[in-house]
């Protein structure tokens, strides 16, 4: 029992940069312009959000300053991708790039420190304990407890939800990714559209960095992103970009990651084949799906 | 008294005079028919009178009023809207998600669906436009989904309504619902300009009909007062009809066979249902029809690059499954209808488009390695033999003119001595010269014994060189005729749909 | 591309001469950063360029840096030339260097002229299998290879890395790593002080290889007609599919070669995670060469120099090395640019009725 509740615990607790990068994944997907830039837009946010926190000794500002920048640097994709029309996946490996030199970069120019940076006067964001249901046996221990980032993740999932099919907005968002010459004829600014998507997605992507290196712990270590980036791309193919499947994927996919570490202690399983399996899942879906296209197709 | 007026509109493309001098007015509570021939200037007016072209010369007024139309979008305020022949929709989103796309109402941030759906459930029981609001539209059939791009038209409270060829893609009950519905919007004051080829549509639901011939304004008739045959003669134009020749008796056996040949289209419709030819050596065989009518999947069927119900014999064998590759080799020749992206490569090199199909074959290449030599000199002799302007094998096939490209075609598909040469609308876009040249091409190769296969919905081209005459209509072939009995009333009549009996 | 292998000197100068403007771009932009940050730029890269070439051993270790990348950008080069985005190479190239370490520990017997092209063979054809998977998937039903080979990449270093933490761990060592290569496997080395190896005369021979293949024989006129345009490659009767997965395969055989030149050159076992990323370097070179073989050893060797002598900047002048990835962000986004803008004039006019 105590190992099941430690494992929800924190399958909880790992999935929130997940599901906060697969809305931002999401709403890239839907409007037909996925981010491949996740991993970097993350690791930056991670980044500004410990950095900002110690230079002002406020974790809030870190988490401010982790969205932001991370939203600035969406803009640059946005505007290689939509204006200066650079291939998508091109773009998305650069700044992956960009953000993997410049933090450790600026990690050794700044902080005279390589691999790792552990300030000493930032306190994590804020863990909160639910009343109430902080007392309910096995259920309080763990859904209660969790850093404030955990709980706006999942408050993000029926945002993004209500964002892309209750407003027109998200209407208009979805039309372009599916049929951008119908959208443009019915009088829809496109590009306005698929700039506000893509900085949205930034903003979440910064904040979950911010999970990352000030969620739990207040330290960013190199590449502390480590592929997290692309679990959450996969995840958003697993839920084919709708929101709470997404998130579905992004939990099953923690789970995974939640896993790994007790079960080798416990079993020897080795966590490399665990490690793996979002991303070999997601391959097999994608075949399965399109080979019942092919088949719908050959069948008329 | 006319609500739309053009006067004068002129519209010339690099080489084409697509519209000249052309006037049009339209009467409230009407149906107007817009007829002509594929590239009668058609589909460039309604583009122009809905923003998406510029005119070079001419007026728009509407209600008196001369108006600027610059951009679909005042089109749109002016109360005009267009259902375009690839229909505008998004297939995830709901009837009325498409319906109000763009112009959503909205309370607060959020999308008002109940005043969306409301307003929807008007329109479409005022006009008999029966759509359920809230389906997916992937999951409606054709003939719905143009009822929703309608309504899509009503929401945004068009007057005008331009409808391209709306019945190409319906059933007879679909069209027969069209009409019912386009009947009510006129009798409300809408009106509507209804682009089509079909004759028997423009008798039964339209009451004036402008004919456009060569971007010209052939005359403007009122429906009650003509026949089909006067509207024919229209499009067709007062042509001297030299080509009454007699047909000799062509007793080669027969290279193609194609038996009850169906396919579905991309779209996954019925476009063949169920053809039968032959083609002989030493025959032309022309498949005249408006753009449309399966012509295209049939040229993909015969090669090889469509599945396909029914049987293809070329030469006696049965190739129904063998590859392109294969057909080739039996002796298929092909002209593609696409030349910028079926017949050429423009990024290649002419002698790369020439030795496209043969680079394989033991005299170009040895063990894999192509002997660049040969594939020089063979590109040269082609550039040679059909007078190609080209300075050498190497230059970029993209910096030829469009009859120069046409002639690399034919040399790449006329070098390895066919039995079948398959002609897709092969003098497309050219000028005279160099469609005389094509046309010579076609002959030479029938004398020396090769069967022809001609799809062409140019008339001029099917009667001047075609020793048998099919007409395709929606998949299946309608009428046989000799060059001795065919004429352009009599084939635009079958071309349209008009049943044979009747004439 | 025209035929001829003798193009005008003009246009490749032309060429060459572009890409050495989008690098100086991009040391312009690392130059900023650099200056931004307090850092005297001038001086790193006087440090970096004089450690990258100023006497033979660094010259050597130049071109031992630029070994992986040659044939990394190959092979990202002959995918894309097919317009087969393959972002897979990563993959390839794990599974290349593991499978050449596995032979080059099992089969210690053999000779070293039997051994390592031994070893390069099956790496080879591990690295090929590998990435021929999505080029199935690709060409027989439709599968976005961008997605299947981005998200395979893992599913590679992550089992590489169980094979070495795992089956193949050698007890007595901390980190995850094979045993070692027999000697008789181990590529020559040229100088003293440097591990500069054969390798590098194994990538020139790559780069001669892919060159022929892609203007003399019949595969290459395929794979540059598929990519030139697909529908008349269809309706020419080429077997489209099947070239789409050959050149995967051989796109991923490059990858796996690199994997074993790297074992069998420079660490002598495979180690996991071992890659700083050649493979995506790999894109950023095909992008920058524009998919000409030639121009991949070009810039290979560019790369080369900026990775090499980017250790000896950070030691003397503690400007990080990371600078390099800036740079090489910056190459990517300008020579993506610049093809995006040629393809779309292209587009707009090269192109008559």
């Amino acid at each position: 029992m105590e190992f099941v509740v430690n494992v929800l615990y924190s399958t909880l607790r790992v999935s929130t940069p997940l599901i906060l990068a697969a809305m931002a994944g999401a709403l890239s997907k839907q409007v037909n312009l996925l981010n491949i830039a996740l991993e970097g837009l993350m690791l930056f946010g991670a980044f500004a959000g410990v950095v900002f926190a110690a230079q002002f000794g406020s974790t809030w500002m870190g988490l401010l300053a982790a969205a932001v920048l991370a939203l600035a640097l969406s803009a640059i994709f946005a505007l290689f991708v939509i204006d200066l029309r650079v291939n998508l996946i091109v773009a998305g490996l650069a700044i992956n790039i960009l953000a993997l030199g410049l933090t450790a970069y600026l990690l050794i120019v700044v902080f005279d420190t390589r691999g790792a940076f552990i300030p000493d006067n930032v306190v994590a964001l804020p863990h909160w304990n639910i009343p109430f249901l902080k007392d309910v046996p096995v259920l309080g221990r763990i859904l209660s407890g969790h850093g404030v980032l955990v709980y706006f993740s999942w408050f993000m999932v029926p945002v993004t939800s209500v964002i892309l099919y209750k407003t027109p907005f998200g209407v208009h968002l979805r039309a372009i990714g599916e049929h951008k010459e119908a959208a443009q004829t019915a009088g829809i600014s496109v590009r306005r559209v698929e700039y506000l998507s893509i900085l949205l997605g930034g903003f979440l992507a910064g904040l979950a960095g911010a999970q990352l290196s000030i969620g739990d712990l207040a330290l960013f270590t190199d590449n502390m992103t480590n592929g997290r980036g692309f679990i959450a791309l996969a995840a958003v193919f697993f839920g084919n970009a709708a929101p709470g499947l997404t998130a579905i994927g992004c939990l099953l996919f923690g789970m995974f990651e939640a896993l790994q570490f007790r079960v080798q202690v416990m079993t020897g399983l080795p966590p490399q084949l665990l490690q793996m399996m979002p991303y070999l899942i997601v391959v097999i879906i994608l075949v399965i799906i399109s080979f019942h296209k092919k088949q719908r197709r050959q069948a008329l | 008294m006319a609500y739309l007026e053009l006067k004068g509109i002129t519209k010339a493309f690099p080489g084409v005079l697509a519209n000249q001098k052309v006037d049009l007015s339209v009467e409230k509570g009407t149906v107007h028919a817009l007829v002509g021939e594929n590239g009668a200037g058609k589909t460039t007016l309604m583009r122009i009178l809905y923003g998406l072209y510029a005119a070079d010369e001419g007026e728009i007024f509407l209600d008196g009023k001369q108006v600027n139309i610059r951009a679909p979008q005042d089109a749109i305020r002016l109360g005009i809207g267009m259902v375009h022949q690839e229909f505008q929709l998004v297939p995830s989103l709901t009837v009325t998600e498409n319906i109000g796309l763009g112009m959503e109402i909205s309370r607060g941030p959020w999308v008002d669906r109940k005043a969306m759906r409301r307003k929807v459930k008007e329109l479409s029981e005022q006009y008999g436009l029966y759509v359920d609001p809230d389906r997916q539209v992937a999951e409606l059939s054709v003939g719905v989904q143009q009822r929703v791009e309608i309504l899509k038209l009503l929401y945004r409270q068009a007057q005008l309504l331009i409808l391209d060829e709306p019945t190409a893609v319906l059933t007879p009950q679909e069209i027969d619902a069209l009409f019912v519905v386009l009947n009510r919007l006129v009798a409300s004051g809408h009106m509507v300009i209804f682009i089509t080829h079909k004759l028997n549509e423009i008798m039964t639901l339209c009451s004036k009909a402008t004919v456009l011939r060569r971007g010209v304004v052939a005359g403007t008739l009122n429906v009650a007062d003509t026949n089909e045959m006067e509207i024919t003669r229209l499009m067709m134009g007062q042509r001297v009809e030299i080509f009454h020749r007699q047909s000799a008796e062509i007793s080669g056996k027969p290279v193609l066979e194609v038996s009850e040949l169906s396919a579905v289209n991309d779209r996954g419709l019925l476009a063949l249902k169920g053809i039968n030819f032959n083609v002989r050596a030493g025959e032309i065989l022309g498949i005249a029809g408006v753009e449309g009518n399966g012509q295209s999947e049939l040229i993909e069927v015969v090669a090889g690059l469509r599945q396909s119900k029914g049987e293809v014999r070329l030469g006696g064998v049965d190739v129904s499954q063998a590859t392109l590759r294969q057909r080739r080799q039996r002796g298929l020749a092909l002209i593609p209808e696409d030349r910028r992206h079926q017949g050429l490569n423009l990024l290649g090199s002419i002698a790369e488009n020439i030795g496209a199909t043969r680079y394989f074959q033991s005299r170009f290449s040895h063990l894999g390695v192509q002997n660049h030599t040969e594939l020089e000199n063979a590109a040269a002799a082609g550039i040679r033999e059909y007078q190609i302007k080209a300075e050498s094998p190497d230059a970029p096939v993209s910096t030829l003119s469009g009859g120069n490209a046409q002639k690399v075609i034919i040399a790449r598909e006329l070098a390895d001595e066919p039995i079948l040469l398959v002609a897709a609308q092969p003098t497309r876009g050219l000028d005279v010269l160099s469609s005389q040249a094509v046309r010579k091409e076609l002959a030479r190769m029938k004398s020396e014994g090769v069967a022809v296969l001609l799809l062409s919905a140019d008339l001029d081209e099917i009667l001047s060189v075609c020793d048998r005459i099919l007409v395709i209509f929606e998949g299946q072939i309608v009428g046989e005729l000799s060059p001795a009995e065919a004429s352009y009333e009599r084939l635009g009549l079958l071309m349209a749909g008009h049943v044979a009996q009747k004439i | 591309m025209v035929l001829k292998t003798s193009a005008s000197w003009g246009s490749q100068i032309f060429e060459i001469s572009k890409m050495v403007l989008t690098l100086l771009v991009a040391l312009l932009m690392g130059a900023l950063v650099m200056q931004l940050s307090g850092k005297d730029s001038l001086q790193a890269y006087s440090a970096l360029f004089s450690s990258a070439l100023g006497d033979p051993s660094a010259i050597g270790n130049s071109l031992l840096a630029a070994t992986p990348l040659i044939f990394t950008g190959l092979a990202a080069a002959i995918a894309f030339r097919a317009g087969v985005f393959n972002v897979g190479v990563e993959g390839s190239l794990y599974l290349g260097a593991f499978a050449a370490a596995w032979a080059g520990f099992t089969f210690t017997s053999l000779s070293g002229w039997l051994l390592i092209p031994l070893c390069i063979l099956v790496a080879a054809a591990v690295g090929g299998a590998w990435s021929y998977i999505p080029g199935v998937m690709k060409a027989r039903l439709a599968v976005d290879e961008t997605v299947t080979t981005l998200l395979l990449n893992y599913v590679a270093i992550l089992f590489t890395s169980y094979l070495v933490n795992y089956p193949f761990k050698v007890p007595g060592i901390a980190n995850a790593m094979s045993a070692e290569v027999a000697p008789a496997g181990h590529l020559v080395r040229f100088m003293p002080g440097s591990q500069f190896n054969a390798g590098f005369l194994i990538a020139l021979a790559a780069v001669a290889i892919i060159a022929f293949l892609m203007k003399r024989m019949n595969l290459g006129f395929e794979i540059r007609s598929v990519g030139d345009n697909p529908i008349f490659s269809r309706w020419m009767g080429m077997p489209t599919e099947k070239i789409i997965e050959k050149v995967m395969f051989i796109s991923g055989l490059l990858g796996g070669v690199a994997g074993a030149v790297q074992v069998l050159g420079v660490h002598y076992r495979f180690a996991a995670n071992f890659s700083p990323g050649f493979g995506f370097t790999g894109i950023t070179i095909a992008l920058l060469a524009r998919n000409n073989p030639f121009g991949v050893l070009v810039a290979g060797l560019l790369f080369g120099v900026l990775r090499s002598g980017s250790s000896t900047m950070e030691l003397f002048t503690d400007v990080p090395r990371d600078l390099i990835r800036v740079l090489e962000a910056t190459v990517i986004f300008f020579a993506a640019m610049e093809i995006s803008w040629n393809w779309l004039r292209r587009k707009r006019n090269g192109i008559r009725r």
